[in-house]
């Protein structure tokens, strides 16, 4: 039988399907968000992807700031819990979930099963967000894939030290005014990031093993500049941005077991 | 008698229209003293034959007030101040504004210039209540208040009726610590429903007040055991009252059976002792306080008091509702999670502030909280 999860972020949309609960068997991802077609989008790519018909999946649950607006799913969890089930069926040794995602950060401790013993959320605010890296790569005229290149050049990381995203801006400017390097500039930026979520995850207590999730997990210079401040490794994954999804897959399918007692989809 | 849900659409009305209730005692002829939080002397200006009417702002957008205040700044004292600006207390006689942390004493000295046709009354606590020395610092302080109102409102004071007032607020105290602790085994009584009862007394006398309660006290107590699978929490904050939060609550299943609000339950947990001079006694009762982040206390018993609440309540968690920039209660918060964690007791903090448009980040907070503690 076949379990689906969706995470609707605030900028892109996921899509899992797992197999008894214990075989991924297709993701996708667009690149549009909660109030967009995005959802909608996904969930067919995964079908298509999956050669799967709708009848086919016998427990939907959606994730993701876009989770109660999806009339699809039979059931909505929130995307901490979906991203601890996720990561901790893949990665069962890590203890702390750095998640970095379009509109917030969240930071959630596991015990050795898996549950969540604390979480943090930052504030509302777009600095030490995926948001954060879209206005700043927009100011300087690069694709945000380009970051983590860039951040990799550096011989001298400015200090961006605004914690507002809109002062940080008119500081990156100044900076580019001064004659200071994009490379490091962008280093600063991911620095900058990087000790944001830092000091949420201090908040928390940090406990090995270290896994980072969401979008901005896929951003080496963050990732990087992360674990510098931390003082310890950094995991992801190419499902990093797809834990959300996982998760939600995971928890359809618990609760198609609860619901059926393991009986059949057929 | 009224039924069960006339009394709560009733507490609803009250808490829902301050405007209305400060028009009604208006018109009645009698004078009304706002009360600014936390711990404001209600019973003397009661006992002067006006109505004290608490004064914990609204959530509305602070635009005139920011001339005054930095933007981190409590929003609580931000929206007080708006609303004064507003002329939202117009027709009040005073202004009680106690000084119990460092924002109120800015709110104080901004309301001389930015209301100056509402007087304001200082009310000046002692950090160290407790001994003889500051139960009379107390004391002198509450004269320095009577002396304001009787020159500012024409009322006069005796000690025999703050003997009044004082037992009036008693029984007030007694009823609000009896419904919440009713309310315990009322599932059916939602976050919002609770928070109405416990509001609506900042706006009407307490003599009224206290009726509607025993009423609705004798009410519950009549009904049958009702089935309960709600999870039960227990909330700890300075202000709880947003109905948006307050419905993500009830819309995950969960049930506030006790708190540690400053809004709602703290204010009820100590009366007035009963012999000796009612002015003396009041200022004991103040030195009586306790668990709470503005009350001096060197070994913050607070934090094993809402485990303890916790405890005999059966609450699955806490939820802190953490009023942004509030420093008293930020400081508090390591030593409050420090607890809940050595006493296995789950907890989640959500902060809040009065200009909150948007609480889906709350809702997830809260949605996550309640997975954690149904697993």
């Amino acid at each position: 039988m076949y379990t689906l999860g969706i995470d609707i972020g605030s900028t892109t949309s996921k899509c899992v399907i797992l197999e008894d609960g214990s075989k991924i068997i297709a993701k996708s991802l667009v690149q549009a968000g909660t109030g967009t077609d995005g959802p909608e989008r996904a969930y067919n790519e995964i079908l298509d992807a999956s050669k799967l018909k709708k009848e086919d999946i016998a427990h939907i649950v959606a994730t993701g700031y876009g989770r109660a607006i999806y009339t699809s799913a039979n059931a909505d969890m929130s995307e901490l819990s979906c991203h601890a089930k996720g990561v901790h069926f893949l990665f069962p040794d890590v203890r702390t979930i750095i998640d970095i995602g379009g509109q917030d950060a969240k930071v959630i401790r596991l015990n050795q099963q898996g549950i969540i013993d604390s979480f943090l959320m930052n504030d509302k605010c777009a600095a030490g967000t995926g948001r954060f890296l879209d206005v700043m790569a927009n100011i300087l005229q690069i694709s945000i894939n380009e970051l983590e290149v860039y951040a990799s050049k550096a011989d001298n990381p400015v200090k961006i030290s605004s914690t507002c995203t809109v002062f940080a801006e008119s500081e990156v400017i100044s900076q580019l005014a001064k004659g200071v390097t994009i490379e490091n500039v962008v280093a600063g930026i991911c620095e900058s990031v990087a000790s944001r979520v830092a000091a949420l995850a201090k908040r928390n207590r940090v406990e090995e093993k270290v896994y980072m999730s969401g979008g901005v997990a896929q951003n080496a210079g963050v990732r990087n500049a992360l674990a510098k401040e931390l003082g310890t490794e950094i995991l992801f994954s190419e499902y990093s941005q797809y834990m959300g999804a996982l998760g939600a897959a995971i928890a359809a399918y618990e609760k198609w077991r609860k619901e059926t007692g393991g009986k059949d989809h057929e | 008698m009224a039924t069960v849900q006339q009394l709560l659409e009733k507490f609803h009305e009250v808490a829902s229209s301050p405007q209305k209730q400060k028009e009604y005692y208006l018109k009645e002829g009698k004078k009304v003293v706002a009360c600014v939080p936390i711990y404001t002397p209600e019973e003397i200006i009661h006992s002067m034959g006006m109505i004290p009417m608490g004064t914990w702002g609204a959530d509305v957008e602070v635009k005139e007030a920011k001339r005054y205040f930095p933007a981190f700044i409590c929003s609580i004292m931000q929206s007080v101040l708006e609303l004064g600006i507003n002329g939202k207390y117009k027709g009040v006689s005073a202004i009680v504004i106690p000084y119990l942390c460092d924002s109120l004493m800015g709110l104080g000295e901004n309301w001389k210039m930015a209301v100056p046709d509402i007087p304001f009354i200082p009310m000046q606590y002692p950090q160290n209540r407790k001994p003889e020395y500051g139960i009379e610092f107390t004391k002198q302080a509450y004269l320095r208040v009577i002396r304001d109102l009787e020159n500012i409102t024409g009322a006069k004071f005796s000690e025999d009726n703050l003997k009044k007032s004082c037992d009036i607020y008693n029984a007030h105290n007694k009823a609000m610590r009896e419904i919440s602790s009713i309310l315990a085994n009322h599932p059916e009584i939602s976050a919002v429903n609770r928070k109405d009862i416990f509001k609506s007394a900042y706006f009407m006398e307490k003599e009224e007040h206290t009726r509607l309660v025993n009423e609705l006290i004798a009410l519950l107590k009549a009904q049958p055991k009702q089935d309960n699978n709600k999870i039960k929490i227990v909330t700890s904050g300075i202000l709880a009252d947003s109905e948006n939060l307050l419905k993500i609550i009830d819309d995950n299943n969960m049930q506030i059976v006790a708190d540690d609000v400053a809004h709602e339950s703290r204010q009820y947990r100590v009366d007035v002792p009963v012999d000796g001079a009612p002015l003396d006694n009041l200022a004991k009762k103040f030195s009586a306080m306790d668990h709470c982040s503005v009350l001096y206390d060197v070994d913050k018993k607070r934090a094993d008091y809402i485990v303890n609440l916790a405890k005999q309540y059966n609450a699955k968690g806490v939820i802190v509702i953490l009023t942004k920039f509030c420093d008293p209660e930020e400081y508090d918060y390591p030593i409050l999670k420090g607890a809940f964690d050595k006493a296995n007791l789950p907890s989640t903090l959500i902060e809040v502030d009065r200009q909150m448009v948007n609480y889906e980040q709350a809702k997830t907070n809260i949605q996550t909280f309640r997975e954690v503690l149904e697993y």
